[in-house]
């Protein structure tokens, strides 16, 4: 079995893929917070005004514009090339940690709108990470309630999902599928025109997306080889829809916490038996 | 006897059981206590929202198009702010357009939810002071001006993408906006 070290570390490696990615595209669309773009923070401030006008977080208010987030963006992918050289049970490993989440949560003060199930995901690795390696901490129970708890919330987002879409009625007509993918925005032509002339395959993707998501956490106390299914299942699933939607950064983020599943599956299945 | 590690431990613990929890009430979007927890207590986008293409999939691309006021009686025509363009063969591993798409597919949902409670005795009009409908009109208001114009108007529409099912629509008109 894969040591709790080595899960926690794979987790890392896996996120910090995913994080530099994302990092890198919002460097690329790094005018979306110029004075004249989309998150301009001319305008984004007046949330932050409404609700804390003298809020202590002010002083990093100033960072909020194409300079100061192109820096915090390049720090950023500096400390997730340094991780590679630092482990997370090393204290300068646990630092770079908790300077990355810091990174994150500074940036999503301006990203509310725009960002994804991805960077929330990222964000809550990232912090459980932090705390649960305090290198003064002695033990082994906080790296283990830390999977625990990133395993739980990969499970509880695939059944809320899941549960979401069944109670949709456009889901139980199975046309959402085929819907979603004749978008520009999440879809491809291809993809739209395969499914309007095969209703029968937009059938089969959307009870298949909905019974699994529902059904994920049983990869949690299934027998290993069973839970497998669920796992192989999750990873096609993230694979084709950055293929066929463009969601490449859910695939970094929901496949770097596919080790804590595995982890504690066997957790399980060696208390059981 | 206590000692800093079980104090730590257990303030971990409590810190997971409760963000945990939070996590599990807010998946009811539309209640009251979701609500609260979002605008109030989760100031960094902390408590997740796993809901992912439900209860609605979103089957729109969503337009941003805007039009200047040549005078009294005419305008110009409309141009569209270039946000909804297909992806590239690439976009499995590198799509940073999806940011812009999703920004603006966040502040049109956002825009359109909190329509009903902006409703005054004149209208709509306080809805021009919400932050959604603020971020749409600075886009536009500074997009190029091909001719001197001082009053710029925007319109969000949405059309159903590739296969063209249903007919664009409007989804706001603005007024002229002084620019």
């Amino acid at each position: 079995m894969i040591s709790l070290i080595e899960t926690n570390q794979i987790i890392l490696l896996l996120l910090g893929v995913g994080l530099f990615i994302s990092t890198m595209e919002y460097m690329k669309k790094i005018q979306i917070f110029s004075p004249t773009g989309l998150l301009s923070w001319n305008v984004m401030q007046i949330r932050w005004e409404k609700s804390s006008p003298d809020s202590f977080l002010k002083p990093l208010f100033n960072l909020f514009n194409e300079k100061g987030l192109a820096i915090i963006f390049g720090l950023r992918c500096l400390i997730i090339f340094a991780l590679l050289f630092f482990p997370l049970e090393t204290t300068y490993g646990w630092i770079l940690v908790g300077l990355l989440g810091l990174s994150l949560l500074a940036s999503s003060m301006i990203t509310f709108y725009g960002s994804d199930g991805s960077d929330q995901m990222n964000m809550l690795i990232i912090i459980t990470l932090f705390l649960c390696h305090f290198p003064l901490a002695q033990g082994s129970y906080l790296a283990t309630l830390g999977l625990w708890f990133i395993g739980l919330q990969t499970c509880l987002s695939y059944t809320v999902a899941g549960i979401a879409k069944l109670a949709s009625a456009e889901w139980r007509a199975s046309t959402a599928i085929k819907d979603v993918f004749s978008t520009r925005t999440y879809g491809s032509r291809w993809a739209a025109v395969f499914l309007k002339k095969h209703p029968a395959v937009n059938v089969f993707l959307c009870w298949n997306v909905m019974i699994m998501e529902t059904l994920f956490p049983l990869c949690l106390i299934l027998p290993f080889n069973y839970a497998l299914v669920f796992i192989i299942w999750g990873f096609l699933f993230h694979l084709l829809t950055a293929v066929i939607m463009g969601l490449n950064s859910f695939f970094w983020s929901f496949i770097a916490t596919y080790p804590a599943l595995f982890y504690i599956n066997h957790q399980i299945q060696w208390h059981l038996f | 006897m206590f000692t800093i590690n079980t104090i730590y431990e257990s303030a971990v613990t409590l810190i997971f059981g409760i963000w945990f929890l939070l996590t599990i009430l807010c998946q009811f979007r539309d209640t009251r206590m979701s609500a609260f927890i979002r605008n109030t207590i989760d100031i960094f986008g902390l408590i997740p929202l796993w809901t992912f293409f439900a209860p609605n999939p979103g089957k729109s691309d969503y337009h941003l198009l805007y039009r200047d006021k040549i005078d009294e009686q005419t305008n110009g025509e409309w141009l569209e702010v270039d946000i909804t363009e297909e992806r590239s063969f690439w976009s499995w591993c590198w799509n940073p357009e999806k940011r812009d798409k999703k920004i603006l597919s966040d502040v049109i949902q956002n825009l359109v939810s909190s329509i009903p409670y902006y409703k005054s005795a004149n209208g709509y009009d306080l809805l021009m002071f919400s932050m959604p409908y603020l971020i749409v009109l600075h886009a536009v208001s500074h997009c190029d001006c091909k001719r001197p114009s001082t009053q710029r108007q925007f319109m969000l529409a949405e059309t159903s993408g590739y296969l063209q099912e249903t007919s664009p629509a409007v989804i706001l008109l603005s007024v002229f906006h002084q620019i």
